[in-house]
Order: structure tokens, then sequence, then C-alpha cells
């Protein structure tokens, strides 16, 4: 798929662009079609690899949460304890686990780079599009019934859904190992897991993206 | 004559007891997939109970919008769908019911058929391998009224905790739900088909 998206690159920005039907072959796609194709795939990649990122970081935020909620249970039950060796391990694991959930959240920002460049190639399109078609852009729609437009509507509600919950994983690095109550860090490990941020309708709306592309069947 | 109305019950007999086997089988397997459903309604309610303990403005969280909200929502929507799979198995066990009830009611009708043809020495009548026509009929009856009686206690048990969720969004009870250990029905059922082993697989 790489050496044909490099190929069509130059059909792209030649101007040479043909309108098809998704019936077709992916062969036959050409040009903006085949860019915005490609363009699914990669947003329907970039979500598995995200899914994966979220159970790794929360097994790993499980974990620094269990030991924050042992250790406040110890606190409030023996105030008087200075650290002992058994602490002192305890926090060696604590920092192992954080290092792994800095890790996975680090490997998140990147999957959203990914995303906002996806986005940039999309505008690019439909810049394109404006230029060669005018204003209200192409009458034939080059799938089967969006508009070039929608598919940017489409995807910058993704991209916006996973900035955000980007965001709230910075947050919950930063703080899960050290916050002050445990029903905090249940609240913490929550948010990782449902990913409030990223509701039901967005994998739907993936799905509508695969089939209006032909990646799904009809 | 009684021995072909002994001979009919039996056959009718060792049909009932292979299908109580069957079902057994079924009943235990469906409670134990019950009981990954109960843990994870049980961690639902107690995120959803320290989510109400936490005044997220007062919190790190306070900079993203409606936060609590969104996160509630997704722990309603995670609880429906246990929900969704706990009706399920609660459908299983009512067909487990429903079918142990209808085989004991067959046989109970055959026996009442028969019943004139058979003397009180001939129901109580025993051997090493085969016991009485008596006692087989009350395991029986024994184990329809075990499962009959377990079954809407289930359900009843779910259904309550859900009432308790839902019925007060923002402070939620403590709920410890458990799939009470149906030991006595599921050993006492295994007691009876040891009994009667003999019986079933001789022909």
């Amino acid at each position: 798929m790489s050496s044909s998206r490099q190929q069509n690159q130059a059909t792209l920005f030649s101007g040479d662009i043909s309108v098809t039907s998704a019936n077709r072959k992916p062969s036959a796609l050409t040009g903006s079609a085949r860019k915005i194709k490609d363009n699914s795939a990669d947003w329907h990649n970039l979500m598995l690899r995200w899914d994966k990122l979220n159970e790794d970081g929360f097994t790993a935020a499980a974990s620094i949460v269990n030991m924050r909620r042992s250790l406040l249970l110890n606190d409030s039950s023996s105030p008087q304890s200075s650290s002992s060796p058994q602490q002192v391990g305890g926090d060696t694991e604590l920092q192992d686990k954080c290092l792994v959930l800095q890790e996975v959240v680090d490997k998140m920002a990147v999957v959203v780079m990914k995303m906002e460049r996806l986005m940039t190639t999309q505008r690019g399109i439909e810049d394109l599009e404006a230029l060669q078609f005018g204003p209200k852009g192409r009458k034939v729609p080059l799938f089967h019934s969006w508009s070039t437009k929608e598919f940017g509507e489409a995807s910058q509600v993704l991209l916006d859904a996973f900035r955000q919950e980007l965001l709230l994983k910075q947050t919950i690095l930063q703080e899960v190992a050290h916050t002050a109550t445990s029903d905090l860090c249940m609240v913490f490990l929550s948010c990782w897991l449902h990913q409030p941020f990223i509701p039901t309708q967005t994998r739907l709306r993936l799905e509508a993206l695969l089939l209006e592309t032909g990646h799904r069947p009809l | 004559m009684g021995t072909l109305a002994v001979a009919t019950l039996h056959q009718a007999l060792r049909k009932s007891f292979t299908t109580l086997e069957s079902n057994q089988k079924v009943w235990k397997s469906v409670l134990d997939e019950c009981s990954p459903l109960m843990v994870s309604l049980g961690n639902l309610a107690e995120q959803s109970r320290a989510l109400s303990n936490v005044q997220i403005s007062n919190t790190a969280l306070r900079s993203f919008p409606d936060l609590e909200e969104r996160l509630r929502f997704k722990l309603l929507q995670a609880t429906d769908t246990v929900l969704g799979k706990l009706n399920e198995k609660m459908s299983s066990l009512q067909s487990v019911r429903d079918a142990i009830s209808n085989q004991v009611a067959a046989v109970l009708q055959l026996y009442e058929q028969n019943m004139h043809s058979m003397d009180l020495l001939t129901v109580t009548e025993r051997s090493p391998t085969t016991p009485s026509v008596a006692d087989m009929l009350e395991w029986l009856q024994d184990a329809e009224r075990h499962y009959r009686q377990q079954y809407p206690f289930f359900p009843i048990q779910a259904w309550l905790f859900v009432f308790v969720l839902y019925s007060s969004p923002f402070s939620p009870l403590n709920c410890c739900v458990q799939i009470p250990e149906d030991e006595d029905s599921v050993s006492d059922t295994e007691n009876t088909l040891c009994k009667v082993s003999f019986f079933v697989e001789s022909q």
C-alpha cells in the first residue's frame, strides 16, 4: 500500500484526479480518492493502536492505583510509621510502573500527532478541490454519497475527541501516583479505562468512514 | 401386569435422570459464567460511588468540560451491557428449571396413570443396583423443587442491585453483590445422580 501511495502522491499534486466508484478495484482509484481511502485505513489502524495502548496503560495505572490505595490505607491506620524497607521497595515498583505509563502516554501522543497529519492531508485535498471545482466542490461524490468536506468534518470530530482524551491521560499520568484520596485514585482509573471523551459514536463514525470508502462491504 | 408398568416407569425414570444430569451441568456452567459478570457489576458500582464522593472541581480534573457527566454516562453504559449479559444467563437458568420441571411432571403423570397396577410392595421394592420407584420419584421431586426455588432468587438479586444503583444516581449505596453459592442443590443433585448411577446405566 505504501508504494502505491507514493505513486499516487505524484498524481494527486499534478491534478490528475479521476472520479471513480468505490466498487472498482482499489488499484483503479487515483488521486484524491486514493488518498482519502488510504487516510481512512490509517484512521482505523491508528485507533486500533490507541486501543492497545489504552489496555497496556490500564494495566500499569491499575498497579499504581493499587499501590497508592494500600499506602493511603496504611497511612490512615498507622500514621506514626516511618519508611520501612518494604515501603522503599514499593517506591521502586511504583516508579517503574509510572515509567511504563509515561511510555504509553508518549506513544499515544505520537498516535494523535499522526492523526493531526491525516487532518492536514485532508485539508489539502479539500483546498485542491476548491481550486479545481470552485467553492462548492466537485458535483459527483468521490465514493458513494459523501462530499469531500464531509470526510474533513468526520476526521475533525475524531481528532478533537482523541486530542481531548490525550490531555486527560496526560493529567492522569501526572496525578495518579500522588493522589490525596482513595476515591480520587479510583476516578483516575475509571477515566483511563472508560475514556469519557471518546464516545461510542466515535467508533460508529469510523465505521461510516470505512463503509463510504469501500473498506467495509456495504 | 405390574412388571410392565414398572418397566415403563423405569424407562421414564432413566430418561429423567439423564435429563437432570445434563441440565445440572448447564446450570453449573451458567452460574460459573455469572460470577465474573457479578464482579464487573461490583467494580462498576465501586467506580460510580467513588465518582460521587469526589468533588471534581477541587481536583486537577476541573479543567475538563463535563467530565463527571461523561464518565457517569460511560459507567451506566457499561453497567447496561453487563446487565444485558446477565439477563441472557437468567434465561438459560430459566430454561434449565423449565426442562427439569417438565420432565418430572411427565414422569409423575406416568406414575399416576399406572399406580393402580402397582401395589405398595412393588413401589417400595429395591435392589442393590435399582432404588425403589418411590425413592426415585421422591428424589426427582426434590431436585425439581430446588431448581424451581433457586431460579427466581438470582434475577431478584440482580434487579435489586439495579434498583439501588439507579435509584440514587448521586450517592449509590455500598452494594456487595454476589451470586450465592448454590452448593445445596448442586450437591444434592450430585448425590441423587450417584445413587441412581447403576440404575441409569442398566437397561
